[in-house]
C-alpha cells in the first residue's frame, strides 16, 4: 500500500485545489481510455484514482492522517474501460471513425484495399438473432394457424404456424431479428413453439390419442358413435362385444406430416349409467353367464 | 447484451436529462427501436469515460466532444494498423511466397 500523498506527488499539507490539480495532471497522462495502447497505465491510473478518492474526501483524509484507516479499499474497483470495447478486432460499433487515416486510402492501393475490405466486413455484419417463446393451442399446432406475436419492445410479428408443428420446434423468421449495426442484414427472429395441452386429445408423435366413453349397450351390441378428431367429428363403428381398453384406429385422422397424416387412436371406456337402473340391476341379478366368463382369470397367482 | 434505458441510467449512474444531452451531442449513440432506445456494454463504458472526463478531469462540454472524436480516431487507426499487421503476417506465413525464399533466388 503506497502513501497516497506520494502517489499523487503532493505534500501532506496540500490544499484541496492542489490535490485536484495534481490528480488531473496525472489522470490525463494515465487514463486508460486516453492511452489505448498502454497496458501499464491502467494499474497506475487505479492507484492514482484510489489515492485521490481517499484524499479528496475531507473525512477520509482526516482519518487517514490520524492513522485510523489505511490507504486500501477506498474506492470500488473499476472493471471496464471504453478501450476494452472499442479495441481492434472487436465487433463493429457506431463510434468507429476513419477520419484518422481516410486520406491514406486515396493515395495507397494496398492500404486502401485492406481498409476497404475491413470496412465492408464491418458494414456487412449481421444483426443478432432474437429468441421468442410462443404458446400455441393444441389444435392450432395440429392444423396450423396464423398467429400474431407481440414484441416486448413494441410492434408485432405475423407468424404462420405450419400444420403439425411440434413441441419445442423453432420457427425462423428471416430478417425479423435485431438490425445490423451497419448496412448488413438484420438477424432472424427465432420462435420456439410451446403447445398447450388439450382437454381430451393427447399427442404422441404424429398420432392423436383419445379416451372414448361408450355405453354398455354400444359395447355389448356394437354401434355407430360420433368421435371428435382434430379436423371435426367422424362416425366410428364400434364392433359388437368391445371391451374397455380396446383401441380403435382412425386412419389418417392424426397430425399432418410430410406425405400424409398420422392416425387417431380411440381407447374405449365402457360407462355404466350414472344413476341406479332397477331394470338393469334386475336383469343382472338373474343373469347366469357361462363358466367361461371369468375376467380375473389372468390374475390367478 | 442489450440494456434497456432504465437499466442503463441506473448502471451508468446518470439522470434522464444528462443522458438526453449526451445523446443529442452524439457522445452516445444508442440503438433506436420503434418506440424506445437500447444500449450495449460499449455505451456503458463510454458513459463512464465521459463521466471521468467531465467530473474528474475537469473537461468542459466542448472538450468532451473533441476528446471523444480523437479517441474514436485513435481506435480507428489502431484497427487499421492491426489489419495491416495481420495481412503482413499472413503474407509472410504463406508457403512458397515467403520473402526469404524470394531473396535467395
Amino acid at each position: 500500500m503506497k502513501d497516497p500523498y506520494e502517489v499523487l506527488g503532493v505534500a501532506k499539507t496540500a490544499t484541496p485545489e492542489e490535490l485536484q490539480k495534481a490528480y488531473r495532471r496525472l489522470a490525463k497522462k494515465l487514463h486508460p481510455d486516453l492511452n489505448p495502447g498502454d497496458s501499464k497505465s491502467e494499474e497506475r491510473f487505479k492507484e492514482v484514482s484510489a489515492a485521490y478518492a481517499l484524499l479528496s474526501d475531507p473525512d477520509k483524509r482526516r482519518q487517514f492522517d490520524a492513522g485510523e484507516i489505511d490507504s486500501s479499499g477506498a474506492e470500488r474497483p473499476r472493471e471496464r474501460y471504453y478501450r476494452d470495447f472499442a479495441a481492434e478486432g472487436g465487433a463493429a460499433h457506431p463510434y468507429e471513425s476513419r477520419s484518422g487515416y481516410a486520406d491514406f486510402t486515396e493515395a495507397d492501393d494496398i492500404f486502401s484495399e485492406l481498409l476497404r475490405r475491413h470496412a465492408q466486413e464491418a458494414r456487412r455484419a449481421r444483426g443478432r438473432d432474437v429468441i421468442y417463446r410462443l404458446p400455441v393451442d393444441f389444435l392450432d399446432a395440429v392444423n396450423g394457424a396464423t398467429k400474431r406475436l407481440s414484441l416486448p419492445e413494441g410492434g408485432s410479428l405475423e407468424l404462420a404456424i405450419p400444420p403439425g408443428v411440434q413441441e419445442g420446434q423453432v420457427l425462423r423468421l428471416r430478417g425479423k431479428g435485431a438490425p445490423s449495426p451497419g448496412e448488413g442484414e438484420p438477424g432472424d427472429a427465432l420462435v420456439e413453439i410451446l403447445i398447450n395441452p388439450h382437454r381430451f386429445f393427447t399427442r404422441q408423435g404424429d398420432d392423436i390419442h383419445l379416451d372414448l366413453p361408450i355405453t354398455l349397450a354400444e359395447a355389448a351390441l356394437g354401434g355407430q358413435v360420433r368421435v371428435p378428431t382434430p379436423t371435426g367429428s367422424v362416425i366410428l363403428t364400434v364392433p359388437k362385444g368391445s371391451n374397455t381398453g380396446a383401441v380403435l384406429r382412425l386412419k389418417g385422422k392424426g397430425v399432418p406430416r410430410p406425405g400424409g397424416r398420422g392416425d387417431e387412436f380411440a381407447r374405449l371406456k365402457v360407462m355404466l349409467p350414472l344413476e341406479p337402473h332397477p331394470e338393469l340391476e334386475a336383469f343382472l341379478a338373474n343373469w347366469k353367464p357361462g363358466p367361461d366368463y371369468d375376467p380375473r382369470r389372468d390374475l390367478q397367482p | 447484451m442489450i440494456i434497456a434505458k432504465l437499466e442503463f441510467l441506473e448502471r451508468a449512474r446518470l439522470d434522464r436529462e444528462t443522458l438526453d444531452v449526451w445523446i443529442e451531442e452524439e457522445w452516445l449513440i444508442p440503438t433506436r427501436t420503434a418506440t424506445d432506445m437500447t444500449f450495449s456494454e460499449i455505451d456503458l463504458a463510454r458513459a463512464e469515460l465521459i463521466r471521468d472526463l467531465t467530473r474528474d478531469l475537469g473537461v468542459n462540454d466542448a472538450g468532451v466532444g473533441v476528446i471523444l472524436n480523437l479517441v474514436d480516431q485513435v481506435h480507428g487507426l489502431r484497427k487499421a494498423l492491426a489489419d495491416v499487421l495481420q495481412s503482413a503476417r499472413e503474407r509472410r506465413g504463406r508457403p512458397g511466397a515467403g520473402a526469404s525464399k524470394g531473396e535467395r533466388r
